[in-house]
């Protein structure tokens, strides 16, 4: 199927979700991602799966936890205040091994915020976000395309290291509209040795995030570091543009990272070298390239819609040497190419 | 060619179904499009904007500060788009609402009675289809055909509702 058609970039979440076998979902509305939730509320049913709204996020995410319990691909969605809320259940979750996929269309922060698009969830998102030394890899999509696949690998992700697996992007990315190609339904799901779907015939299961034993959690939460340093090994995934010849690369993400490529075609016109560095994952982050690019004397701008959440990460991986500028917005207004042009043509 | 093309106005003026109209049709012409609804909490009243992109390129940015179209259905938003079209660009003004006159020398600029030319046809909730009848008599973004084609496949056959869209955007091209 190479067909193109229009979609949003909410739904083409729902349509990815679908697609990847997504059997239960469970939600509570919020702005900007409630046309997610509305579009699962019509498909869902219609094909035989579950679809229900809870009466808050925090019964959804710990509906999807029960549900995951029984082996079916599960999933919620939900905007950043919402996210907040679920904090409790994907702890859990990590905890215990239960794999599912949050979409989390951010809006700005903090508290109730403003509906409008923001990136301001980004340690939340990165650093676990709930209690506990637990990680959840983390796909930002740039495009309603990448809405659609990153949601069909989440789900792949989510089952290959049984963990909740995150769709972290901004509600103006969610609220657009752009063309995509359908992708094919995905035919065959894994196996479950571990799923809770009735004892007859076989030994009990036991799904849980506890050990009553001081002693036996260490070795409990070893198993889970080492499952996050294999993520960390495996799973980093960026895109580079022009980076062959960069003097200056710009670090952005979603929708962001759309302005980004406007900023670094304008700079293209005064023969400047600007490349651009775009994490698909920003847990794992890709903090080798952007380091060896550090190594090869690169400056860098890092763009992004909050009080400067990636910078910290970016300068983990260039250190001290390089000078790295952030050039941000917050609060629910949109990055432009305007202001990161400006911020290249600081740097030259 | 590339189009950026940015229409604002009240929640309710019907600023997000003409970008919506233009992006579906510039889609059917094979072009690479996007569309980005932009507004606040209220459910009218409120500022609403609408930025899409036609082109026959990757695009990069959603949101769009420098637009080559620019539609102004209130004064608000003719505040906001008035200095940032691009030199050479366009610019549609409702003049049923907005009163002032753009000094700027390198736009075309158009004014549209918009809200009287949609009274005339018997409703005033088509200002919307006047607009975008006037940038489509103004620049060869899409055809007429094109988007009535759009309109044809949204809208219930043979409504009224449809012909009076129809006869808006018809109106619209017709007086600019």
């Amino acid at each position: 199927m190479t067909e193109r058609t229009l979609m949003g970039g909410n739904i083409a979440i729902a349509e990815g979700a679908i697609l990847a076998g997504c059997g239960a979902y469970f939600g509570y509305p919020i702005t900007p991602q409630n046309d997610l939730l509305e579009h699962m509320s019509q498909r869902m049913p219609a094909l035989g799966r579950i679809f229900l709204q809870s009466e808050s996020e925090l019964a959804g995410i710990n509906m999807v936890y029960g549900a995951a319990a029984t082996g079916i691909r599960c999933m919620t969605s939900t905007s950043s205040p919402g996210f907040s809320l679920q904090q409790e259940g994907i702890s859990y979750m990590a905890g215990a091994e239960v794999p599912c996929v949050v979409a989390n269309i951010m809006r700005a922060g903090p508290g109730l915020g403003n509906i409008g698009g923001a990136q301001g969830d980004y340690k939340q998102c990165t650093r676990g976000g709930g209690h506990g030394d637990y990680y959840l890899i983390t796909l930002v999509p740039a495009s309603v395309q990448e809405m659609m696949d990153l949601t069909m690998l989440a789900f792949e992700l989510a089952d290959k290291y049984r963990n909740p697996t995150l769709i972290m992007a901004d509600g103006f990315l969610g609220q657009s509209v752009e063309s995509i190609v359908m992708r094919e339904p995905v035919k065959k799901l894994p196996d479950k040795n571990w799923a809770i779907t009735g004892a007859k015939g076989r030994e009990k299961r036991l799904i849980n995030s506890f050990e009553m034993n001081p002693l036996d959690h260490p070795k409990r939460i070893a198993l889970l570091l080492e499952k996050y340093e294999r993520m960390r090994i495996d799973e980093v995934r960026y895109e580079g543009m022009r980076l062959d010849d960069a003097e200056i690369v710009v670090v952005a993400y979603g929708s962001v990272a759309r302005a980004a490529m406007t900023a670094i075609k304008m700079a293209q016109q005064h023969n400047w070298k600007v490349g651009l560095l775009r994490p698909i994952t920003v847990f794992p982050f890709p903090y080798q390239p952007l380091s060896d690019l550090a190594e090869k004397g690169c400056k860098f701008i890092v763009a992004e819609m909050s009080s400067g959440q990636m910078l910290e990460d970016v300068r983990l991986a260039v250190g001290s040497q390089n000078e790295i500028k952030l050039v941000n917005t917050y609060g629910g207004v949109p990055l432009t190419a305007d202001q990161i042009f400006e911020a290249i043509d600081l740097m030259i | 060619m590339s189009w950026e093309i940015a229409i604002s106005g009240f929640g309710g003026q019907g600023v997000l179904f003409i970008g919506r109209l233009l992006m579906e049709a510039g889609f059917a012409a094979g072009q690479e499009v996007s569309w980005l609804p932009y507004y606040s909490g209220e459910k009218r009243g409120g500022m609403c904007s609408c930025f899409v992109n036609i082109s026959d390129e990757r695009i990069g940015s959603i949101f769009i500060t420098h637009p080559d179209i620019a539609v102004a259905m209130n004064p608000d938003a003719y505040a906001m788009l008035e200095p940032d079209v691009k030199p050479e660009g366009l610019l549609i003004v409702n003049e049923s609402l907005i009163k002032e006159k753009s000094n700027r020398l390198d736009l075309k600029v158009i004014y549209v009675p918009m809200v009287e030319l949609a009274r005339e046809l018997g409703d005033e909730s088509v200002s919307n289809m006047i607009a975008l009848g006037a940038i489509l008599a103004n620049a060869p973004v899409v055809t007429t055909s094109s988007i009535i084609k759009v309109l044809n496949q949204m809208m219930s056959k043979d409504s009224a509702q449809l012909e009076m869209n129809k006869a808006a955007l018809l109106k619209g091209c017709e007086i600019s």
